[in-house]
C-alpha cells in the first residue's frame, strides 16, 4: 500500500487542491474562519449570498436548535453587491482557494445583474446560484422548486457568468429532485450543489406560536444527512453522471466520515457548512481526515471514491 | 482593556458547584495559549462552550419540567459570559454562573473536576471604562449577573479611583444567582436590604418583596441618581439582565443624561459572526440597522439599541 495519496480534484473544469469547501452562510465573505483556520487550505469556499442591494435580514429569533439540528430563517443578511465588491474581493483575492460567490435575487434581472458584475473579477473561480428564494415578480413562488424557472433562471445568469464556473444550489424541498436537477443541467449549469436546508418549523407549545420569527427556517445539521446523501446518490445515479456535472454534496457532514459516504453517494466534492458554526475550523479536519481513510484503504486518487455506491 | 485573540481551546473543568435549587458555579482551567487568550478577558466578553459530550443527569435527577427538552440531542454550542477570572502563573481559572433551564444545561450539571470541555473564546467586546468617569452604576438582573460583578472586581482593581454602586433584582429571593443571598434564612433575607461582593455594595430588590425593595431593581438606579448632585457626564452604567430592565435602564440614563452600557443577549449559533442570527435592531443612518450581538455587541452603548417594547 502506497502513502501517497492524490486528494486533489478535478471539479467542473477547476483544479482543486481537495475535495472540501466550506458552503454558503457559514463561512463568512472570506476571512471570517481565519483565526481557527488556514481558509486557503480548502478545496473551496462559497460565500454567504449577495444581492443587488444590501439586505437587514429577518427579525429575531433567526435561529432555533432542534434535534442534532438547526432551524434558521436569516433572511439573506448580506452587504450588497457594490460594498461586497469593495470590501470583501481584496480579501478573496488574497484567499488560495476556489471563490463561489452565492447569488440570490428577487427576480431573474436581479440575478442577471449581480452576476454580470462578478462575472469580470479575477478572485472569483464560479457563481453559486441560490435558487431557493421566492420569484416576487411571479407571486413569490420559490425558484427552485419550478423546473420551468430553474431552466428559465440557469440560462440566462449562463449567459452573464462568463467564463466563470455556474453552480447551481438545489432544494430538497421538492417532490423529485431528479426533475428540478436536470432542468439545472439543461439549462447550462456546470455543478450541481446539494442540499439546500429542508424548509420546517418549530414551535414554542408554551405560547402555541411559531419559535422563528419568520415561522418557518431551513433545517440543517447531522439531522438532515441521511435525506442528503440518499438525495446526492439519486441526482447522481439519473443526472449527474450522464450529464457529466460534478455535485457538490453537503448536508450535515461534520466528520471526515461524513464527508467519505457523501462522496460514495456521488458527490465529486463536499461541502461543510452547520459544522462551522460548531468546530471553526473542523474542515481542515475533514480533509485530513479523508486523507487518512483513502491511506487506510489505499485509495490512490480521492477521485476514484466518487459514486462507488456497491 | 484590550482584547486578545480568540481561539478553539480545551479547558479543565475545576469545580462545578451547585449554589441553589438551579444555579450552579461552574470553575475551567485553561493552560499554554489558551491560558494566554483568557488571561485577557475583558469583562462583558463570552465563550462559546461545547457541552455535547457532557452526559445527562440519572432519570431522578431531571427536573419534571426538564424530562422532555432534556432527552434532546444537542447541535449548537452554548454561550456563556464570566463572573470571574484568576490568574495563576500561566495557568488561568474562569468561572461562570449558569441557571438549569434546558437540554444544555441540564447536562452541565455533571461535568466534573478534571473533565476536559472545548471552548470557543474569548468572544466579542465587553465593557469600556471612559476616562472621564468617577461614579459607575452596576445594574444586573437576574442572570445578567456574571458580567457584571466581573466587572465589579476590575473596576475595583484596576480603578480604585472610581465609586462603584451595585443594583441587584430579580423575581424573588430563590432567582438571584448569588451565594450570598442563597445561603441565606428566609428571616435573614427579609431585613437584608444590601450586601457585599467583589468590594462593592449592592442594594436589592425583588418583584416579590422577599428580599429587599420590592420592586424593580430600576427603580433603585432611579432613586440614587434623582438624589445624586455629582456631574452627570462623570457617571456612568453598567447593566445586563432581561430585555425589559435593559430597556428600562436606557430610559433611565437618557432621562438623566448618564452614559450606559448594557450587555444584550440573543440566540446565537456560532459566536463569531458566521451564522448571522444574534441580529440586535440598532438604530442607523436613517432608520434602523442589524449589528450582530455577538460580534459587534455583546457590550453596546445603550443610545444605539432600538429596545423593544
Amino acid at each position: 500500500m502506497s502513502d501517497a495519496v492524490d486528494i486533489s480534484v478535478e471539479f467542473a473544469g477547476l483544479k482543486l487542491a481537495n475535495p472540501v469547501f466550506t458552503v454558503s452562510g457559514t463561512c463568512g465573505y472570506g476571512d471570517e474562519l481565519s483565526d481557527f483556520m488556514d481558509v486557503g487550505s480548502l478545496g473551496g469556499f462559497v460565500t454567504k449570498s449577495i444581492t443587488a442591494e444590501p439586505r437587514k435580514g429577518n427579525a429575531t429569533p433567526r435561529i432555533v436548535e432542534t434535534d442534532a439540528g438547526m432551524l434558521n430563517a436569516i433572511g439573506l443578511a448580506n452587504i450588497g453587491l457594490e460594498k461586497f465588491i469593495e470590501e470583501k474581493i481584496g480579501v478573496l483575492e488574497k484567499l488560495k482557494t476556489s471563490v463561489f460567490v452565492n447569488v440570490a435575487g428577487q427576480a431573474i434581472e436581479e440575478y442577471v445583474q449581480v452576476t454580470e458584475k462578478l462575472a469580470s473579477e479575477k478572485a472569483i473561480s464560479g457563481i453559486e446560484l441560490n435558487i431557493s428564494c421566492p420569484n416576487v415578480k411571479k407571486g413569490g413562488i420559490s425558484f427552485g422548486t419550478d423546473p420551468a424557472l430553474i431552466l428559465e433562471i440557469t440560462s440566462a445568469v449562463k449567459k452573464a457568468c462568463g467564463n466563470k464556473v455556474l453552480m447551481v444550489k438545489l432544494t430538497p424541498t421538492v417532490t423529485d429532485i431528479s426533475v428540478t436537477a436536470r432542468a439545472a443541467v439543461e439549462g447550462g449549469a456546470d455543478a450541481l450543489s446539494l442540499v439546500n436546508t429542508f424548509t420546517a418549523m418549530s414551535i414554542d407549545i408554551e405560547t402555541g406560536k411559531a419559535v422563528l420569527a419568520n415561522k418557518t427556517g431551513g433545517l440543517s445539521g447531522p439531522a438532515i444527512k441521511p435525506i442528503a446523501v440518499y438525495l446526492v446518490n439519486k441526482v447522481y445515479n439519473e443526472v449527474a453522471k450522464d450529464a457529466g456535472i460534478p455535485i457538490l454534496g453537503m448536508g450535515g457532514i461534520r466528520t471526515a466520515s461524513d464527508a467519505i459516504e457523501f462522496m460514495i453517494a456521488g458527490a465529486s466534492a463536499v461541502g461543510v457548512g452547520t459544522a462551522n458554526f460548531i468546530e471553526p475550523g473542523c474542515a481542515v479536519k475533514i480533509i485530513e481526515g479523508i486523507k487518512g481513510y483513502c491511506r487506510r484503504k489505499g485509495t490512490g486518487k480521492v477521485s476514484d471514491l466518487v459514486g462507488t455506491l456497491g | 482593556m484590550s482584547k486578545t485573540k480568540k481561539g478553539l481551546f480545551e479547558g479543565v473543568v475545576s469545580f462545578n458547584k451547585q449554589i441553589g435549587e438551579r444555579f450552579y458555579r461552574l470553575g475551567l482551567r485553561f493552560k499554554g495559549e489558551a491560558g494566554k487568550a483568557f488571561a485577557g478577558l475583558v469583562p462583558g466578553q463570552f465563550a462559546e462552550f461545547d457541552i455535547s459530550t457532557a452526559g445527562l443527569p440519572a432519570c431522578g435527577e431531571i427536573p419534571d419540567d426538564l424530562r422532555d427538552s432534556a432527552r434532546r440531542e444537542l447541535l449548537l454550542r452554548r454561550p456563556f459570559s464570566f463572573c470571574n477570572v484568576e490568574i495563576d502563573g500561566d495557568e488561568v481559572e474562569v468561572e461562570i454562573l449558569y441557571c438549569v433551564v434546558g437540554a444544555g444545561t441540564i447536562r452541565m450539571t455533571t461535568l466534573a473536576a478534571g473533565d476536559i470541555i472545548s471552548v470557543v473564546g474569548p468572544l466579542g467586546n465587553g465593557f469600556s471604562v471612559p476616562e472621564s468617569k468617577s461614579t459607575a452604576l452596576l445594574v444586573v438582573g437576574g442572570m445578567g449577573a456574571p458580567p457584571i460583578l466581573h466587572l465589579a472586581k476590575v473596576l475595583k482593581e484596576k480603578h480604585p479611583e472610581i465609586e462603584t454602586v451595585g443594583f441587584v433584582g430579580a423575581k424573588s429571593a430563590v432567582d438571584f444567582p448569588l451565594e450570598e443571598i442563597q445561603g441565606q434564612s428566609k428571616d435573614a433575607l427579609k431585613s437584608m436590604s444590601d450586601f457585599e461582593l467583589n468590594g462593592v455594595t449592592w442594594q436589592v430588590a425583588s418583584d416579590e418583596g422577599d428580599i429587599g425593595h420590592k420592586g424593580f431593581v430600576t427603580e433603585k438606579l432611579e432613586e440614587w441618581l434623582g438624589s445624586c448632585d455629582a456631574q452627570k457626564d462623570t457617571i456612568i452604567i453598567y447593566s445586563c439582565g432581561p430585555a425589559g430592565m435593559l430597556r428600562n435602564t436606557a430610559a433611565i440614563a437618557e432621562r438623566h443624561g448618564v452614559d450606559c452600557q448594557v450587555s444584550m443577549e440573543q440566540m446565537m449559533a456560532c459566536g463569531i459572526g458566521l451564522c448571522q442570527s444574534c441580529a440586535i435592531e440598532c438604530k442607523g443612518d436613517g432608520g434602523t440597522e442589524y449589528k450582530l450581538c455577538c460580534k459587534d455587541g455583546p457590550v453596546f452603548d445603550s443610545r444605539d439599541v432600538v429596545f423593544k417594547v
